[in-house]
Order: C-alpha cells, then structure tokens, then sequence
C-alpha cells in the first residue's frame, strides 16, 4: 500500500492506495493515527483502495475513535462503489464522516 | 492473564450458582463460542474476512491450543468458506471446545469442577463459579460500551455481538435496560462482518426450529 500525504486548508488529506487489510493495515493505522497527533483534521482519502477488509475496517474505526478521544477530526473520502458497499454494510457511515470526495471532505473539517 | 473471548462467552453461559449452562443461552451457544475463537483470531491478525470469504493471512500459531487447532483447520481447507461456513464448521465441535474451555478456567481458579449425577442416574459435570471477578469485569466492559455512546473497541464489537448471538443480552440486562440499548447493540456488534455473519446463521437456526417446532 501506498500513502501520500497532503496538507489542503489546514486539513491534512492521507491519499490510500491499493489493498487495505491484515498486511497493509499497521502501516496505515500508523499513519493515520501520527498525522492525528495534538487533535488534527485528517481525511483518509480511499479513492485509490479497492478493496478493505474486517481488518481495514477496524483501522478507520480506530482513527476515528483516536480523533474523538484527542479532539482531532476525521473523515473518509472518496470510497470506490463496493468500499461504499462494506461501509454502509457494517454501519460505518453511521459513525464515520464519509464524503463524496476528498474537496469535500477537507472543505467539511477545514 | 486477561480471558480470551470464548473464556467470557463461556463465563457469561453459564449459571454461577449451580454451575450449569443457561437453557436460555442454547441453541446458539455453540455458534457463538465458534465465533469467539474466529473472533480471536482476527484479532491476533491470523485470518481476516469479507462479506463474502474468511481467509487465512498468516499460519503462525498463536500459542492458544484451542486457537491453533481453528487456525490449522481453516489453512487445511481446499477451499475457502466465508465466515458463516466457519462458524457452522466449528461450531460441529463445540463440544470439545467447551470442554477444554471448562478445563482452561478452571485451572485458572474461577470455576471448579463437580461431579454428580443429574436425576440421580445420569452422571454430570458441573462448573460453580469458584470467583465471580472476571465475570464481574467482562459485564462491566459490556455495560460500559452499551450505555456509552463511544466509539468501541473492535474486541469489545466482537464481544458484544458474541452475546447478541448467544441469545446473553436477557441474562444480564432486565427487560427495560434490554428495550433501552437494543439499537445500541445492533450498531456495534454490526460493525464486525463476523458478528452478522454469526446473526444470520443463527437466524437460519430458529428459523429451522420454527419450520420442525409443529411436527414434534
């Protein structure tokens, strides 16, 4: 997996790309959770993921559960169609901020 | 050492005082301590799942005898199930599982084996609980996340949805704390593919009771 990182309006924009699952899932948790540090607005931008698993799953959970609990922000943006898909199956977009795009979402937590 | 989640579903199962499983807690019980081990090992980054497959992402074994056997079960299989087929698959075994978990917390000091004979004829093994502290603690973590409005943990989503399964939620909540947080409920244990995946076969369970109830 591949993660670019961005700053947009003062959001930074973490762009996914490839598989996110049991082997590619510490790195991004990694990540998304150090650009977290001192409560910042992160949008996990899912436009290049094509397939998340239970475990991708859970690292998005996480990020959004750190971002609560450390006054951050964090949103989703982006999610091909079967992303979308296991989202909405699980709930997900229930707790997560999932926007159509990542302009959309950056413009939300800026 | 901390419980692993077929320990507390186990736990939870049974009756402390008299030491046997809840009628309450069957049919379903098996199906949720399958689910307990593939839920530990999801989480110990073994195997992983979608809606539609479980697969195995790494064959190292986890040091948990119990674990280990499901783990090398599913690497043997020519083919892969999704997670209700593994659910299904070792849920057929429950009984050994049951057993070594039995063995397992009662090494531990929590619960302590009887023997007996039910009906004064039929022998039977019972498990009184010995100490009610981990009991006490899994309820408590339960509690926490249902009447909280946190973002879960991904074990205590597995726990949650375990008891979900396990038909436990009318054990330990009274009727109105159960109306109150059922919607509660429902939203975390969802969030694991594991936990709906255990829902609908259990549905398929009372389903196939409903459909041979009025013939026996």
């Amino acid at each position: 997996m591949d993660i670019s990182e961005s700053t947009d309006q003062g959001v930074k924009v973490a762009a996914l790309k490839g598989r996110l699952d049991t082997a590619t899932a510490p790195l991004a948790e990694g990540k998304l959770l150090g650009l977290l540090e001192g409560g910042a607005k992160v949008v996990a931008d899912l436009a290049e993921v094509h397939y998340v698993s239970s475990a991708g799953l859970r690292v998005l959970l996480k990020a959004a559960k750190q971002a609560k609990a450390i006054g951050g922000s964090f949103a989703i943006a982006a999610p091909q169609a079967p992303v979308r898909e296991v989202l909405e199956i699980s709930g997900f977009d229930k707790i997560l901020a999932i926007h159509a795009s990542s302009g959309a979402a950056v413009a939300a937590l800026a | 050492m901390p419980l692993t989640m077929p320990e507390e579903i186990l736990l939870l199962m049974l009756d402390d005082q008299s030491g046997r499983l809840q009628e309450r807690a069957a049919p379903s019980g098996d199906y949720a301590l399958a689910g307990g081990v593939l839920a530990e090992l999801a989480l110990a980054g073994r195997i992983d799942t979608d809606p539609g497959r479980l697969y195995v992402v790494d064959p190292a074994p986890t040091g948990d005898a119990l674990l280990d056997r499901a783990l090398a079960q599913i690497a043997a299989a020519p083919e892969a199930g999704d997670s209700r087929h593994w659910i299904e698959t070792l849920a057929a075994d429950a009984d050994e599982y049951r057993d070594a978990l039995f063995e397992r917390l009662v090494a531990k000091g929590i619960l302590k084996r009887v023997e007996g004979r039910f009906l004064w004829v039929f022998p039977e093994r019972r498990y009184p609980m010995v100490s009610d502290k981990e009991e006490r603690e899994v309820k408590a973590r339960i509690m926490g996340v249902l009447f909280q409005d946190d973002i879960p943990d991904p074990r205590d989503s597995m726990l949650i949805g375990l008891c979900r399964a396990g038909g436990l939620f009318s054990l330990i909540l009274s009727t109105q704390e159960l109306d109150r947080v059922q919607g509660r409920i429902d939203q975390v244990a969802d969030l694991e593919e594991l936990n709906r995946s255990l829902a609908d076969a259990i549905r398929e369970i009372y389903a196939q009771i409903a459909r041979y109830a009025p013939m026996v």
